[in-house]
């Protein structure tokens, strides 16, 4: 549930202490307003009001605070085809559904009975003014009866506007106050959906001890992100901002192999191929995007801030670091795994294993290595050799038979972002060993994860 | 196709008994027209003359009967403060269609032209301090009528306040029966809490008005695009709210309670990461409670009309009782630290009104006191009459 919460107030000196009470002061207040009957929740795309702090009343009235709360689903209004389509299969997967709700407040049930007052007051003051981004998620059993929802929201908002008290106490000087923005992450089981309050503004790079204290609080490994901004859950209703499709090999039906089993890239990367932000690169390009691909895994881990980069942005990283030539900015000269390797160590910081083999038909043998990268650090790894390059997602192998299929993400694919093109002509696909040249040799670049939260 | 004007029959005996000559000796009798225009009809229910200005010292007979060949005297700015006096005091849905007047009949061709003045006029005054604007589907005419005294002959016209230049259109001015009898109500009772900041430039209590003003009006656009449910229920713009009529069934009056929804707080328009802060020299606030009500004629009407109403009630009964307010305090000239007043909340039909200043035993402190006295007898009079008209049951 997203929405805002007006602050408004008052400060007569600039002296601390004084601000922290007010700013506290104010913070009750809105606490009150969350807990008052004149807080409405209203589910979004539905005619479905809530008032939780009036015994559960709702309209439409069949929604009674014993009802289970799926029943709030089939007032939801949707009318793409698309999310029809996949509500369907959502049902038969019986996985999480999201239910959006907005914070609404009804003017017409007054809190004060009395009779209306001006007040003038001409005393100098700071007047500070910002719509709280309350932002938060309850996740209950579909069964779950309606009033433990409400009374699991009201909680969750309280709570919420306290940890945004103390971020905001906690990171102000003078008088500038830093506008906490709550983030959800989705951490390894038992700990589940947690929602964090970060200050906007400041970076992830100067929030290193909170996210300490977090991590041993939920008792996550101290060397991998999971607290930073980027790590945040993408709820499955929301669409990427930016059009990249996110995780194709998700909708594929894995092979299986007798005795075999899957080791794949752990977390979110996405897709980057030919033709991609108007950048003709066909013919040149493929090992440019496996690269592209890589650098938003590390993006989307949270390791870094830093876009993905562009061609060009590329090629100047390798001038940089004294590898090419001032010249080969703007051209269309290949790059290799070396090359690759080389432009995360420089960019983004990251240390890459470089495997060799010097006949094609080698690879059906490294299925062990491969298994353990996958394991161990599932990264997306680039492979180049002959005149392709290409992005290996994950492996499929028996340890008994040895025998092996590759993952493969395509960047010669020229198309527009069709997962179902995708995915069918196998732009996205397992491969059989035959599907390396083998006579030719090739380079893996095996990015290694920074040991960072 | 002009404007079908359908009158309540007590107003044709209210206007049948305004004489001109009066006996104070003015030739001529202005007045409001009061009622609900809609696209589908226009209902007028009430009509009420424009009090006398009973200024001292004034003449003789002799110059009386000087006086009653012209219209010169016609005081336009006492016309159209009554206008806005009585206008404040409607409940939701009654607003000022029109003016009347009467003449003598060797005025009748000047008429006219006073009529035409008089319209614009008032629509001026009336919507200065508006906080909620007219829609494309609000209707813009409004009707000027003249009653000659001796033939007792109504011309009825009309006339687009959108255009300045516009002509005259003629209307129909019907009289019937029942007019008022069963409107359908709508009410509600609305919490205010707004703080609002005046800035360091502004300096109370010179700007008040204006740091009140600005401050209503944010609020003001809050309730126009909140969402409106009636008897606790979010139905469609078009639907009926008196659903299920029979097609010639007698209309019943009904009382619908309304519930107005607004998000708790926008997002800001400029994405920052640091709490807005201004230096200010004052601050106004304004809390509280206001009843509000408004009425709606039974035939057909929708959702979204009755969403309408009560809103521009709401907005109304709050944006003129802080006016009458201010021009209370600035009177009063109070200046220290902190002041406050309580505004008399009581719903302006079925309750007389009490008198807005503090003091109703006192003289009058200025001619604005004085205004609002005597327009609220008169007006008072009148809507005493039409409460009793429109909570006629069946």
């Amino acid at each position: 549930m997203e929405n805002r919460e007006q602050i408004i107030c008052q400060l007569n000196t600039t002296n601390e202490p004084h601000i922290q009470k007010v700013i506290s002061r104010t913070f009750e207040d809105l606490c009150s307003q969350v807990k008052s009957e004149s807080l409405v929740l209203s589910v979004c795309n539905s005619p479905v009001f809530i008032w939780p702090n009036k015994g559960g009343r709702a309209t439409p009235e069949c929604l009674t605070p014993n009802s289970p709360c799926k029943d709030l689903q089939q007032f939801i209004q949707t009318d793409d085809q698309e999310s029809m389509k996949s509500k369907k299969k959502e049902k038969t997967n019986a996985s999480a559904v999201v239910i959006n709700l907005n914070l609404m407040t009804e003017v017409t049930e007054p809190a004060d009975l009395s009779a209306t007052t001006l007040m003038r007051c001409s005393t100098k003051h700071h007047f500070l003014y910002t719509a709280m981004p309350m932002d938060c998620v309850v996740s209950l059993p579909s069964s779950e009866r309606l009033s433990v929802v409400y009374d699991a929201l009201v909680v969750a908002l309280c709570s919420q506007l306290d940890e945004m008290k103390k971020v905001m106490l906690r990171h102000m000087k003078g008088m500038t106050l830093l506008i906490p923005q709550p983030f959800h992450f989705l951490l390894p089981d038992p700990v589940g959906l947690v929602t964090v309050v970060y200050p906007a503004g400041v970076p992830d790079s100067q929030l290193e001890i909170q996210r300490k204290e977090l991590h041993s609080r939920f008792e996550l490994p101290g060397n991998r992100p999971y607290l930073r901004r980027a790590n945040s859950l993408h709820f499955p209703d929301e669409p990427y901002k930016d059009g990249y499709l996110r995780n194709p090999h998700l909708h594929l039906k894995p092979p299986t192999l007798g005795n075999g089993k899957l080791y794949l890239v752990q977390g979110v990367y996405s897709y980057h191929h030919y033709m991609q932000d108007r950048v003709d690169d066909n013919g040149w390009g493929c090992a440019y995007r496996s690269l592209q691909t890589i650098c938003s895994w590390f993006q989307q881990q949270g390791y870094t801030e830093k876009a993905v980069p562009t061609h060009k942005e590329i090629q100047q990283a390798l001038v940089d670091v004294g590898d090419k030539q001032g010249s080969f900015v703007g051209s269309r000269q290949w790059i290799g795994s070396i090359e690759v390797a080389a432009v995360l160590d420089q960019l983004l910081g990251v240390t890459s294993k470089i495997m060799f083999v010097s006949q094609g038909s080698e690879l059906a043998s490294k299925g062990r290595e491969l298994a353990n990268h996958f394991l161990s650090e599932g990264t997306p790894v680039m492979i180049g050799g002959g005149v392709l390059a290409h992005t290996i997602l994950g492996v499929a192998w028996s340890e008994t038979t040895g025998e092996i299929r590759y993952l493969i993400l395509d960047p010669h694919y020229t198309g527009a972002e069709d997962l179902q093109v995708i995915t069918d002509k196998g732009w996205c696909g397992w491969k059989s060993p035959q599907f390396w040249d083998q006579n030719a040799y090739y380079n893996l670049c095996l990015p290694q994860r920074p040991k960072t939260i | 196709m002009g404007r079908g004007y359908i009158v309540e029959n007590m107003v044709e005996k209210y206007l049948s008994s305004l004489q001109a000559p009066d006996s104070t000796g003015t030739s001529c009798v202005t007045g409001l027209l009061i009622g609900q225009s809609t696209s589908q009809r226009d209902l007028v229910a009430l009509a009420v003359r424009t009090p006398q200005r009973n200024t001292d010292g004034q003449g003789s007979p002799s110059i009386n009967r000087r006086a009653w060949i012209s219209l010169d005297h016609l005081d336009v700015e006492w016309v159209t403060e009554h206008a806005r006096q009585v206008s404040r005091m409607l409940p939701g849905g009654l607003s000022i269609l029109g003016v009347f007047l009467v003449t003598v009949p060797e005025l009748s061709k000047e008429a006219q032209n006073i009529l035409r003045q008089l319209i614009f006029a008032v629509d001026k005054h009336i919507s200065k301090g508006r906080l909620w604007s007219l829609t494309n589907e609000d209707v813009t005419e409004k009707v000027a009528l003249h009653i000659c005294t001796e033939t007792r002959k109504t011309v009825c016209r009309t006339f687009d306040i959108r255009d300045p230049k516009s002509s005259a259109k003629p209307a129909d001015w019907k009289y019937q029966l029942g007019v008022c009898t069963s409107w359908q109500v709508l009410t509600c009772s609305v919490g205010l809490d707004l703080l609002i900041p005046v800035l360091d430039m502004r300096v109370l209590p010179q700007d008040m008005e204006k740091c009140m003003k600005e401050g209503l009006k944010i609020w003001a656009k809050q309730i126009e695009v909140g969402l409106c449910l009636i008897n606790g229920k979010i139905l469609a713009d078009e639907t009926e709210i008196v659903a299920g009529q029979k097609k010639n069934a007698k209309p019943v009056q009904q009382t619908f309670q309304a519930q107005i929804l607004i998000p708790m707080a926008e997002p800001p328009s400029v994405q920052t990461s640091t709490v807005l802060v201004k230096m200010c020299s004052g601050s106004l606030s304004l809390k509280g409670m206001v009843h509000c009500r408004a009425y709606l004629q039974s035939n057909k009407s929708r959702v979204k009309d009755a969403a309408k109403v009560i809103k521009r009630d709401i907005i109304n009964t709050v944006s003129s009782r802080v006016e009458m307010f201010l021009e209370d305090l600035l009177m009063e000239g109070v200046d220290n630290g902190r002041t406050s007043l309580k505004l008399k909340t009581t719903s302006t039909v079925d309750t007389v009104p009490e008198m807005p200043c503090d003091h109703p035993n006192k003289a009058p402190k200025s001619l604005k006191n004085y205004y609002i006295s005597v327009a609220m007898a008169a007006a008072v009079a009148l809507l005493a009459t039409g409460t009793s008209l429109l909570y006629l049951s069946d």
